[in-house]
């Protein structure tokens, strides 16, 4: 299949043409549903834009209490930089998985060769992971429930896509 | 493959920043019509190949292609010319979902041009059944879905030309 990044959309055209078909009226129901939900999407994708330093934050915070012995906290001003650098990215990735109702560019820019890139880099994954939640219950926080769950499977894709 | 949505993300991520204003706008317009473009691809898929049928009634069957010496004499080359026409309609049918014609480039008219001119099909009458095409579709969903689909059909006719 494609390697670009997908939407919920191009993935459904993709699967159909590797069939020679249209879509079904199933297929076509999800992507009016998800044209449905496009608004909410976007209006959270927006929040989470506009708080992403607040999340940020909060996230910081909470994951250094939990673990306080990892290189963002040992008082080296680089390592807390990226760390924090960092987490506004998997928020921004976070922030297009949701208009695009796919985890593809999660996969893409995130995932992909990130276990071996922080390994390398000497930080523990067990902590990366830890700082994840800690976004994640960040941004939590800050969404109504309804919006919440929307948003909640994208963190948790980047939270199992980190795990060691 | 791209499509309104992703073309925006990866530019948006190419300078690592949220979506601006411009492109939210754009994405909210292009979810406002998703009801249109569902509806349109379902009655375009329910009724294909009629589509294609009287596409072909209308601009190719009673010209001198289809007599003896034409491209689209003998059975087997008119069948041909059926089955891309039926492709043509399908890929307009995604980029229209999509709201983007990339996938028509990369599927459909990358290299479309030269295979027929090698393989002699004129190039004028696909450009003519494409254009019939796509008034029979507008016929069919009416003005407002049939613009939008247009717009996929002059992109295969100036592909094409």
């Amino acid at each position: 299949m494609d390697e670009s990044v997908m939407s919920i959309i191009t993935r459904m055209i993709a699967v159909a043409d590797l069939e020679a078909r249209y879509l079904t009226i199933a297929e076509l129901q999800t992507i009016r549903d998800f044209f449905e939900a496009g608004q909410q999407r976007l209006r959270i994708a927006n929040i989470l834009a506009a708080n992403s330093q607040t999340i940020i934050n909060t996230g910081t915070q909470r994951f250094w209490e939990r673990c306080p012995v990892t290189p963002s906290n040992s008082g080296n001003p680089t390592y807390r930089a990226s760390c924090i650098r960092d987490q506004g990215w998997y928020i921004r990735l976070v922030s297009y998985a949701l208009i695009e109702g796919d985890t593809k560019v999660i996969d893409t820019v995130g995932i992909r060769g990130a276990k071996e890139m922080y390994t390398s880099l000497g930080i523990p994954l067990k902590n990366l992971v830890e700082c994840m939640h800690c976004l994640k219950e960040a941004a939590m926080d800050l969404l109504s429930l309804d919006d919440g769950m929307v948003a909640m499977p994208y963190f948790d894709h980047i939270i199992t896509g980190l795990t060691p | 493959m791209q499509d309104a949505i992703t073309t925006l993300i990866n530019s948006s991520d190419t300078q690592g920043k949220y979506l601006d204003d411009a492109s939210l706008e754009r994405l909210q317009s292009y979810f406002r019509s998703g009801e249109i473009r569902a509806r349109a691809a379902t009655t375009i898929s329910a009724n294909a190949s009629t589509l294609v049928t009287q596409a072909v009634a209308r601009s190719l069957m009673y010209t001198d292609i289809t007599a003896p010496g034409g491209n689209m004499y003998t059975c087997r080359r008119y069948a041909a010319c059926i089955r891309d026409l039926d492709y043509f309609l399908r890929y307009a049918t995604y980029a229209m979902l999509a709201g983007d014609p990339s996938i028509l480039d990369e599927r459909v008219l990358n290299g479309l041009r030269e295979t027929y001119n090698s393989l002699g099909v004129p190039v004028g009458a696909t450009i003519r059944a494409v254009q019939a095409m796509k008034d029979v579709v507008s016929d069919l969903l009416g003005a407002e879905a049939g613009k939008e689909m247009g717009v996929y059909f002059d992109y295969i006719a100036s592909g094409l030309s």
